[in-house]
């Protein structure tokens, strides 16, 4: 049992670095990125490779958040002029094609059989507390950038970020370069999720282009919504709560008499979908909710939205 | 309203704690006669679950037939389900629950390539055996320390058996048709190959899954005016894929594998689009009562390869339980003994209850299942598979020839 | 070469007439509610089952079939819209659409679960007879697949009349155009999008069966489908009704054509940069200035 918690915390530490990365992105930058599990994927990818020639595991590991980082600022600087929705559907099929072609370029990526055997940092010399050294290290990982962000966001630069989500017109009347602020939050989003994909990858030793599918990306923006998409703290909290309704669920599902092992699945995926909207319904600003974050630019407007909830969306369009 | 969301996370994560606090403690009541657990990682959601249902039945009927004869030295079996999601991630997680918490001797299913090679390496960590009907060719060349049985022919070899096969109907020009998966290019090189030796021509295409319409692929594999089209894909895509060469007028044969060609596909596409279709499924020797008695049992007019093979999962892990003269139940016992109760001099028998009854007396026993004769190489492969070529006959499959 | 080019042409067609129903329905959604409702997977899937029960079971033919599917996925729509989003869509701090978006996501993950739990992972097949292609010089031409072309692009015309003639349109654009000032003119918002969900909703049941007949249902086929209708829909500029049906068209034959120049199994590869391109030189999508329900 001790075992299978400590795996639980870990990848609920990987589903934390995600989110931190999301509410730096969407929830601070208001960039929506669908494509989140695509740089999930890129991050492993470079990895893996990278250890398989040989390059030691922590470079290795920046390489991954430095090569996802830069593809997003890439992907960013092209679909600069997108409003949301439309980023919305571009990284999400950016990130179908990276997962093409991860099943497609087999010498590069040996295609859908995947990359088995990718090493595990110390994994030999620590034995059986190799675990408890992965969890450490994964949340101590997820300390320091939760605190480094903590600083950013506080920042001028936070304030101006927010600015952005918020107006980005009036952001650049005040002088604020709104695109060189976008494409930092989308890299440093991209980056984190480059660096989580690559953390998974030397942890489970196997990734395949199947891991890297838009479930990954619905889990996240799950866990960030329920914990408040704007906050810090929310995404950490948000990401532990998901992993622990997600294995929770199994416990539950199973004790149901007299359905059949489709149902007991389905239930569980359909208990876990029920669990989240309720949560939206009772708290829709999540576990943390946005306190003094607000850039002072949509004050006035969003005081004003009216109980049809039409007002939000016409805001997100100018 | 937000101390009663404060109440409902409290409440919640109460009952998980707790949940987790019972079930550690029955473990460490466990006594002589409490269940042994044996895990199944089956797709049960998700975009490769179409068998996942009757893999969990057969499972079941498995469970019940060695517990009616008694169990494994007096202790019952459960089978403990969990799903893959159809994805591997999913599966890590499962397989960890079960391999943790379940304490589970062996996982059996596990169908998607990609599932078995993610949850493979935690078996062989926790020396847990993990029985696999997944066919890609890679899977045992991991390290496994013999911890890993794989139930199911090699991708490779049902290639090359389809190819024979579809000579011997006397084809001459082969088309390939299938999605991207580890085999694809190389089943189009078999298969190819072997048409190319018998003086015939083939080629291929690989097309990408998950589309509503492959008018397009068909049209350029109809420019080759082929005898015969391998379809290569899973039952989603195949059935798609059916539909349009029966729009097409194409009038040729059509053979697949059983992983494409079954009972689900035959639900999936009118009587009239699949009649004719041919199919490979990896099955026991012809004269084997073990089939006809599994399908009886679960009421069905037949049954796909996959379900069969978890059926055996769960057979042989409980045999080889039963002979380990350590007298523990854990993953190494069902490791090492279980080749000695699925090959060899000993009786050949196709009836769980029969063989179990028999090991337990002590007996030398050959357990040969639906699946298969079960005789396993150095490496974990299934070795002396046979094959049920069945056909398509208005809308139910006919079995052709066994070989 | 010419005949590949126009066979690809057709293929693409039709490819396109089967996410144009869908896409129409998402593109209503948000122009009246202003949000992406990722559900219309599911209540595509619920359709195809609505429709294939109604078919083998009552042995009905194509288009009471067709109704039923509407009448079951438009009201299945609403129902869950208003347990579901409707609460969320409420509260003052439901700050961005994209957070109804988000659970919307999470709806349709519900439903398709619920119908697993009903009716099981399988594959079902309609019980009607499938009808093999004309061949009109060279080309070869699906009759039952252009029906759904003709369905969803008469389907398009009729809301596009519904919305610029009848007085229940008009007041349909007014509140996509301002809640408040159709709140003065008396209009109640809530009633004017619990309807644009039951139509759009339903025209995506519609597409279901029409997609089921021309395939099979199973829990996945809706949401196999999303990131294509999406697509359509966005292509189209999100907010007009024709721009839909053109977007949807349009992708399948970009998909399509595509096969001349790439290998299939990238063929995702070209809607992805044809989403792309189109974007990038009309940032707001190809049809925003057309006509329909615009904000």
């Amino acid at each position: 049992m001790i075992s299978y918690l400590v795996f639980a915390g870990t990848i609920a530490g990987f589903y934390a670095l995600l989110s931190l990365g999301l509410v730096t992105a969407w929830g601070q930058g208001g960039l929506v990125n669908l494509g989140l599990v695509g740089f999930v994927g890129l991050g492993a990818y470079t990895s893996a490779l990278l250890s398989g020639a040989g390059f030691p595991i922590w470079i290795d590991w920046i390489a991954a958040a430095v090569v996802s980082a830069a593809v997003g600022v890439a992907l960013c600087f092209v679909v600069r002029n997108l409003r949301g929705d439309y980023l919305a559907i571009v990284t999400l099929g950016f990130a179908e094609i990276l997962r093409l072609a991860e099943t497609n370029e087999k010498w590069l990526t040996k295609g859908s059989d995947g990359i088995s055997g990718i090493v595990a940092p110390l994994k030999s010399d620590l034995g059986e507390s190799f675990p408890f050294f992965y969890l450490i290290m994964t949340w101590t990982l997820v300390g320091i950038v939760a605190f480094l962000l903590g600083c950013l966001l506080r920042s001028p630069f936070g304030r101006a970020l927010r600015a952005v989500r918020d107006d980005e017109q009036i952001a650049a009347v005040a002088g604020k370069s709104v695109l060189r602020l976008k494409l930092q939050a989308f890299g440093i989003g991209a980056a984190l999720s480059g660096l989580a994909g690559a953390l998974y990858a030397h942890f489970t030793s196997y990734i395949a282009p199947d891991v890297f599918i838009v479930q990954l990306t619905i889990y996240i923006f799950l866990a960030v919504t329920v914990g408040g998409q704007t906050r810090l703290a929310g995404a950490v909290v948000g990401s532990i709560a998901l992993v622990a309704l997600l294995e929770a669920s199994r416990f539950i599902a199973a004790a149901i008499p007299g359905l059949d092992a489709v149902q007991i699945a389905s239930l569980r995926e359909f208990a876990i979908a029920l669990t989240l909207i309720l949560v939206m319904q009772l708290r829709p600003e999540g576990a943390f909710r946005m306190t003094n974050e607000r850039s002072g630019l949509s004050a006035s407007r969003a005081a004003s939205e009216s109980c049809y909830g039409k007002r939000a969306i016409v805001d997100d369009a100018t | 309203m937000s101390n009663l969301a404060r109440r409902t996370f409290l409440q919640a994560g109460l009952g998980v704690g707790g949940l987790m606090l019972s079930s550690s403690l029955s473990r460490s009541w466990a006594q002589q006669g409490d269940p042994i657990k044996i895990g199944l990682i089956i797709p049960l959601t998700g975009a490769t679950s179409q068998f996942g249902a009757t893999m969990a039945q057969a499972a079941k009927v498995a469970e019940t037939e060695i517990n009616a004869a008694g169990g494994v030295r007096g202790r019952p079996i459960q089978i403990v389900v969990e799903d893959d999601q159809s994805n591997p991630e999913a599966a890590v997680r499962a397989a960890h629950k079960l391999i943790d918490v379940d304490k589970v001797v062996a996982i059996g299913g596990s169908y998607a390539s990609a599932v078995t090679s993610a949850i493979a390496p935690l078996c062989w960590d926790g020396k847990t055996v993990l029985l696999t009907s997944s066919g890609a060719d890679s899977i045992t060349k991991l390290p496994h320390d013999g911890y890993i049985f794989r139930t199911s022919p090699t991708v490779t070899l049902q290639g090359t058996s389809v190819g024979k096969y579809a000579v011997e109907l006397g084809a001459k020009k082969m088309f390939f048709l299938g999605p991207q998966t580890p085999f694809a290019q190389s089943y189009i090189d078999i298969i190819s190959g072997i048409f190319k030796a018998a003086g015939g021509t083939g080629s291929g295409l690989v097309y990408e899954d998950k589309k509503s319409s492959y008018r397009s692929e068909v049209d350029q594999a109809l420019k080759e005016s082929p005898d015969v089209i391998v379809l290569g894909g899973y039952v989603p895509d195949t059935s798609v894929v059916l539909k349009d060469l029966y729009r097409a007028g194409y009038s040729g044969k059509k053979i697949g594998f059983s992983f494409g060609i079954n009972d689900a596909l035959t639900k999936a596409v009118p009587a009239e689009v699949s009649e004719g279709a041919y199919s490979l499924v990896p099955s026991a020797a012809e004269n084997s009562e073990a089939y006809k008695r599994l399908i009886s049992k679960m009421k069905r007019p037949s049954l796909d390869s996959y379900s069969c093979q978890v059926y055996d999962h769960v057979v042989l892990t409980s045999l080889a339980l039963a002979r380990a003269t350590s007298g523990q139940a854990n993953g190494t016992a069902v490791r090492d003994n279980l080749r000695a109760i699925s090959e060899g001099e000993g009786k050949r028998l196709d009836d769980a209850a029969e063989a179990l009854k028999a090991v337990v007396v002590g007996g030398q026993v050959n357990y040969d299942g639906p699946s298969g004769p079960l005789e396993f190489a150095d490496n974990g492969d299934v070795k002396g598979v046979f094959f049920r070529y069945e056909q398509i006959e208005g809308g139910k499959l006919v079995v052709r020839k066994v070989g | 070469m010419l005949t590949d080019l126009l066979q690809y042409l057709v293929n693409g067609l039709i490819v396109g007439a089967l996410i144009a129903l869908p896409a129409l329905g998402l593109t209503l959604i948000f122009s009246v509610l202003g949000f992406v409702n990722f559900s219309v997977a599911a209540q595509l899937t619920a359709g195809g089952y609505a429709g294939w029960l109604a078919n083998t079971t009552l042995k009905l033919s194509l288009v009471p079939v067709l109704i039923i599917a509407f009448l079951v996925a438009g009201a299945l729509g609403v129902v869950t819209d208003r347990i579901a989003l409707a609460p969320i869509r409420r509260k003052p701090s439901a700050r961005t659409p994209l957070m109804v978006a988000v659970v919307s996501i999470a709806l349709n993950m519900a439903l398709e679960n619920a119908c697993r739990f009903s009716f099981g992972s399988g594959l079902n097949s309609f019980d009607m007879p499938i009808a093999r292609d004309m061949k009109v010089g060279g080309i070869r031409i699906g009759l039952q697949q252009l029906h759904n072309l003709e369905i969803a692009i008469g389907l398009a015309v009729l809301l596009a009349l519904f919305f610029s003639l009848t007085k229940l349109g008009k007041a349909m654009r007014a509140v996509a155009d301002n809640v408040d000032l159709a709140r003065l003119k008396g209009i109640e918002p809530v009633r004017l999008a619990n309807l644009a969900t039951f139509i759009g909703m339903g025209l995506a049941g519609v597409g279901g069966a029409l997609l089921a007949i021309d395939t099979s249902v199973d829990p996945s086929t809706g949401s196999r489908l999303i990131l294509l209708i999406f697509a359509g829909s966005v292509v189209g500029g999100l907010t007009s009704l024709p721009g839909a049906v053109a977007g949807a068209l349009l992708m399948g034959v970009i998909g399509e054509l595509g096969l001349l120049v790439l290998p299939p199994a990238y063929q995702s590869l070209t809607a992805f940069v044809a989403i792309l391109i189109t974007l990038l030189a009309r940032p707001s999508g190809i049809f925003s200035g057309a006509s329909g329900v615009r904000k």
